[in-house]
């Protein structure tokens, strides 16, 4: 623990501090531990990324951050923003963070618009519960954001329905109205996702860009390593409601060490691969957050999962670099993590020199 | 929207048309309105006399035509405007007399009745929604599973003893003399009784529209906005969640219309529900196929109206 701690400094004082964060939703067949004891610190003016399969509590996670749950969640442990102790607030207290010092960005912008309701009032509104704009102030406003998110004829925009633009207009829709009250931090879920892959890179763009101008902390959850890759500052890889690999973006691609890291990386397809390779898959599924397995709980899917790993769970630990911490007792580099690599090349399930 | 009117249009004469030429023959199968018309004479088929008053009885009436001959005469004097003379011993007053007289105490009723539903059913399915199985929304299923299910001349009985007669709120019958107003207040009552099962159906469905538009990720986006839960539920879940809603009220404008015949007996209002059942018992045609022109032609325009609103609510439907 003390050395969790440790990898928890750095720096001055953290925008966001989260420490023992759990999250659980009762539900029929049982108490769902979606986030289980997580400890993270979000920077000002940084980006930090959340990585993991699908159901691996990412989204969660950051809905956790912000407060944003149903009435079925329970939270535990602590978040601290800015000094203010968030876990234990009610909803109506948590009203005067949302869309004012915490936002979010949807990953669905064909859904995450009110379908009834024109543009400009959708961007005006937090404007006028928050800034306590006039009508005419806020509509000037949400024409600046508009601006902002470079959305061509803005002032035509402000009039229309969110069926009337395309899915990447919405999403810089989206962003205009998370960014409209100045933000201290801004969470994107999966932001790019439902999103054509030319139109993918302009959002993140987009998001970098005003991260950069407003000097705003940005949290990225996506399952996907290639996406956070160019646009964060560290990454957080999550595995089953916990924090198994967290570092800086440039060291974790540098020096990975959770096996299960090393299997998201080695998902991506990369255009050096010559024709025909086979993508790289991570067989079976993320467990089940009811009754997740003991020990370490990406065992039962890891070919480098020894005996202890189904029996202890493996704490967080530093690497030589303090920033750089993980949860594993073989991790990749390790002695018994070559002796099986070499069983699993010699048996034909590895290719060698992949990483 | 002009060919939708017109295709609207259409669609309402057709159905005006199939409705009469169906209550036009059905009645004309198993009804005499001899009877009505000479009273006994018109079974006393043996005497030469009575013989020769129903056969001129008959050509009053062209009750000796063919039965298309008949639909074809009766329509020709609708479209004119003519809902001609009632099957009865002198044929007066007319039948639009009747309609004129009567239907607007119908229409006050039901256009009363079918806005106390709206206004009681909005905010209680707001209620129940936000607080979705919850014991208030539980309590409020009961309820309205309560209000469905309770035939409508118990619940009249039921709010005219308590309403009326107990704690003397509101006059016990109606009195067709009476100055305007006071006859608005007179129709409270009755509308109230055909209100609230129609809000408690009219609750039932906005609340699981409610309830399934709250799950809606733009309902999130709001909160995330740090909208207040209730202004959540009114500006941003409400409109999109009104088109079951809307829906059943066009329709149910048909079935309230037929339901306001036991309410307008109970509480003695001469309206047309009780002008139908009397015509139908004395076999009355004219008078009962005013009765069905004039709801029909009620419920089909209600309809375009929910159609017209559809687009008003949500702008993704063309107009």
């Amino acid at each position: 623990m003390s050395q969790t701690q440790a990898s928890l400094r750095g720096g001055p004082e953290p925008l966001v501090s989260v420490r023992g964060l759990r999250t659980l939703f009762a539900t029929e067949r049982g108490l769902v531990r979606a986030v289980d004891g997580v400890d993270l610190n979000i920077h000002k003016g940084r980006s930090l990324g959340i990585v993991g399969e699908s159901g691996c509590g990412k989204t969660v996670l950051s809905r956790s951050i912000m407060g944003l749950l149903p009435s079925t969640a329970h939270r535990e442990g602590s978040v601290r923003y800015e000094g203010h102790e968030l876990v234990g607030k009610s909803v109506g207290s948590m009203r005067r963070f949302w869309g004012q010092e915490m936002s979010m960005v949807f990953q669905n912008p064909m859904v995450s618009l009110n379908p009834v309701m024109r543009i400009g009032e959708q961007i005006a509104e937090p404007l006028r519960i928050h800034l306590g704009m006039s009508r005419s102030d806020a509509r000037d406003t949400a024409l600046q954001l508009l601006e902002e998110v470079r959305i061509p004829e803005p002032k035509r925009r402000l009039r229309q329905y969110a069926h009337e633009l395309s899915g990447g207009m919405r999403q810089r829709v989206v962003i205009a109205i998370a960014l409209s009250c100045g933000p201290a931090i801004l969470f994107a879920d999966e932001p790019t996702t439902a999103l054509d892959v030319t139109v993918q890179s302009q959002i993140l763009d987009l998001i970098a860009e005003r991260r950069q101008d407003r000097n705003m902390a940005v949290v990225l959850v996506t399952h996907d390593l290639g996406v956070v890759a160019g646009h964060t500052n560290e990454i957080a890889v999550m595995y089953a409601g916990k924090i198994v690999e967290r570092a800086p973006t440039n060291e974790l691609f540098a020096n990975v060490k959770m096996p299960y890291t090393r299997s998201l990386l080695r998902s991506i397809p990369r255009l050096d691969d010559d024709p025909h390779t086979r993508l790289h898959a991570i067989s079976g599924r993320p467990p089940d957050l009811i009754d997740p397995p003991s020990g370490c709980r990406f065992a039962p899917r890891c070919a480098y999962a020894r005996e202890r790993c189904h029996v202890e769970a493996p704490p967080l630990q530093p690497t030589e670099n303090p920033d750089h911490v993980y949860a594993c007792w073989y991790p990749v580099g390790s002695a018994e993590f070559f002796e099986r690599e070499e069983e699993l090349v010699a048996t034909g399930v590895h290719v060698r020199g992949r990483q | 929207m002009l060919s939708y009117v017109a295709q609207r249009l259409t669609l309402a004469v057709c159905l005006l048309l199939a409705v009469s030429a169906l209550t036009f023959s059905g009645m004309n199968l198993l009804g005499d309105p001899l009877v009505n018309i000479l009273g006994p004479i018109a079974a006393d088929t043996k005497n030469p006399n009575s013989i020769a008053l129903i056969e001129a009885a008959e050509a009053e009436y062209h009750l000796d035509k063919s039965l298309p001959e008949r639909y074809v005469r009766w329509l020709g004097d609708l479209v004119r405007g003519d809902l001609g003379v009632q099957f009865s011993s002198t044929g007066e007053p007319p039948v639009s007399n009747i309609i004129k007289e009567r239907a607007p105490r119908t229409a006050v009723l039901l256009v009363m009745a079918q806005s106390l539903a709206v206004l009681i059913s909005i905010p209680w399915a707001l209620l129940a929604a936000s607080r979705a199985r919850r014991p208030a929304d539980r309590i409020s299923t009961v309820t309205s599973f309560l209000l469905i299910a309770l035939p409508n001349f118990a619940l009249a009985v039921i709010l005219k003893y308590l309403l009326a007669i107990k704690l003397g709120w509101f006059p016990i019958t109606y009195t067709a003399n009476d100055p305007f107003l006071s006859r608005i207040y007179q129709t409270f009552l009755p509308a109230l009784t055909i209100a609230l099962p129609a809000a408690a159906v009219y609750q039932r469905l906005l609340r699981t529209d409610l309830i399934t538009t709250l799950q809606e990720d733009f309902i999130l986006m709001a909160r995330a906005k740090g909208v207040s839960k209730w202004k959540v539920l009114l500006r941003h879940a409400l409109r999109p969640s009104f088109f079951s809603f809307i829906t059943v009220f066009g329709i149910n404008t048909g079935a309230l219309i037929g339901g306001s015949l036991v309410v307008e007996t109970i509480f003695r209002i001469p309206g047309l529900g009780t002008t139908i059942v009397e015509a139908i018992i004395r076999d009355d045609f004219p008078v009962v196929l005013a009765v069905v022109m004039i709801a029909t032609s009620v419920f089909v325009l209600v309809n375009v109206l929910v159609d017209i609103l559809y687009s008003f609510l949500d702008p993704r439907v063309k107009r």
